[in-house]
């Protein structure tokens, strides 16, 4: 198909990568109605409105899809939570922040979050490693909690990657019995779960009281 | 039919030859154990995708025909094993919890007995806490609902605290509890390292109890010996 006369022609890149945006996008959607195991590449090809040759010119398979679906909400999800901690000012306000736009961007987008932290689990052996990735992501973000903790090395090694399951946990139920609509209201609790092991409940909580 | 001749002695394969006079019911009951055991030493080599019913049967040492008088597929083969592993797991926290008089000690003791029945059996550990989520929106319900039960057991850490400590709970802090932990062990099982999953008892423990006794006493009380 021809763009428009008169119009700039798009580049190349921009159409390949607007391209996969929405495939990425029909996925989720389908994935999302009818759960992933029932999902075809036919259903996605006519959500995402694209030749069949189109998805196969993208991506090697449906797997292959859905592991591009993962990687984009991961890196989406991570900008935004880096964004959103750099605009403030000190450990504990940072972690507040990114978390608050992570449980945002969880919320606005109930079919990628359904496909990524939900459905990845039990999409086959790729995806379910790709989920613990994508929990890895975050861990580095919250370890820079143990400079400004009175407790520094006395803290158990493992702490982060329980922090991080825990919240990936309670989004999980709440996404599952479709609450999605309840998850940025967890944005106090879930502060205060992630802060008290390195400052104490009393300032966890003297923290969490500002949002 | 060369496998099933493989696969001969059938059902009492294991159990003593000649005529043992065991009741039926036994028997029948020792076959559907067997079947899961199968499925879980399948499971472990194969993982839940490439298992297939024989085999389970193999790994069983019983028939074809006998699989499916038990179940009517392995889906349902797999249900019972995880009904099985989790009840089986929900035992040992719970006595291990109920044998301590103070709620953090008994924490600690239901935390180790759960770790400890794990790494004793890496191959249920990885069918309960890894395989589960792949093998279906049936086992995956379950496996939330058996993930749920342990629950009140950090809720009585509640009982008898100070009302700032009370205020300071929220509802979802038992669920972000045993959700986290869950997820530590699920990773380490899928690392491979379930026998070693119980050094992982002081952080768990210390992780667990500092929202109710505060991080100092959560700390103490983990690295007792």
């Amino acid at each position: 198909m021809r763009p428009p006369p008169g119009r700039q022609r798009l580049s190349r890149e921009f159409i390949a990568r607007h391209q996969r945006a929405r495939i990425v996008a029909a996925l989720a959607e389908e994935t999302m109605d009818k759960g992933y195991r029932a999902v075809t590449v036919a259903d996605i090809v006519r959500r995402a409105g694209i030749a069949r040759n189109t998805f196969y010119d993208n991506f090697s398979s449906k797997e292959d899809c859905f592991l591009a679906t993962q990687e984009f909400a991961v890196e989406e999800s991570l900008r935004r939570v880096v964004d959103a901690a750099a605009e403030e000012e000190g450990w504990e306000a940072r972690l507040a922040s990114g978390l608050g736009a992570f449980l945002k961007y969880v919320a606005s987008e109930p079919a990628l979050a359904r496909t990524c932290i939900v459905e990845a689990l039990s999409a086959g052996e790729a995806a379910q490693e790709r989920y613990e990735q994508s929990l890895e992501a975050f861990i580095p973000l919250l370890k820079l909690g143990r400079e400004d903790s009175p407790f520094g090395d006395d803290l158990p090694d493992t702490l982060e990657e329980t922090i991080v399951g825990g919240i990936f946990w309670v989004i999980y139920q709440r996404i599952v019995k479709g609450q999605t609509e309840e998850i940025e209201a967890l944005l106090p609790d879930l502060v205060d779960f992630a802060l008290t092991p390195y400052i104490g409940a009393e300032s966890a909580q003297r923290a969490t009281a500002r949002l | 039919m060369a496998s099933d001749q493989a696969e001969y002695p059938p059902e009492l394969s294991r159990l003593p030859p000649g005529r043992h006079g065991l009741p039926r019911d036994f028997v029948v009951h020792n076959q559907r154990e067997r079947l899961i055991a199968g499925l879980a030493e399948a499971v472990a080599e194969k993982g839940y995708g490439g298992t297939t019913i024989a085999d389970i049967t193999r790994h069983a040492a019983v028939s074809r025909r006998t699989f499916y008088e038990h179940f009517d597929g392995k889906d349902e083969c797999f249900v019972a094993a995880f009904d099985t592993v989790s009840e089986q797991l929900r035992e040992r926290v719970d006595e291990a919890f109920k044998a301590e008089d103070d709620w953090a000690h008994a924490a600690r003791a239901g935390i180790a007995a759960m770790l400890t029945f794990l790494a004793a059996e890496p191959n249920l550990a990885r069918l309960a806490m890894v395989e589960a989520l792949v093998a279906g929106p049936v086992v995956v319900e379950r496996y939330d609902a058996a993930v749920q039960t342990f629950i009140p057991y950090l809720e009585a850490g509640r009982e008898g605290r100070p009302k700032k400590v009370l205020k300071r709970l929220s509802d979802s802090t038992e669920e972000a509890l045993v959700g986290g932990m869950v997820s530590l062990i699920s990773r380490r099982i899928v690392a491979g390292q379930a026998e070693e999953l119980e050094s992982l008892l002081p952080d768990l423990t210390e992780f667990v109890l500092a929202p109710y006794v505060g991080n100092d006493e959560a700390a103490k009380i983990a690295r007792e010996d």
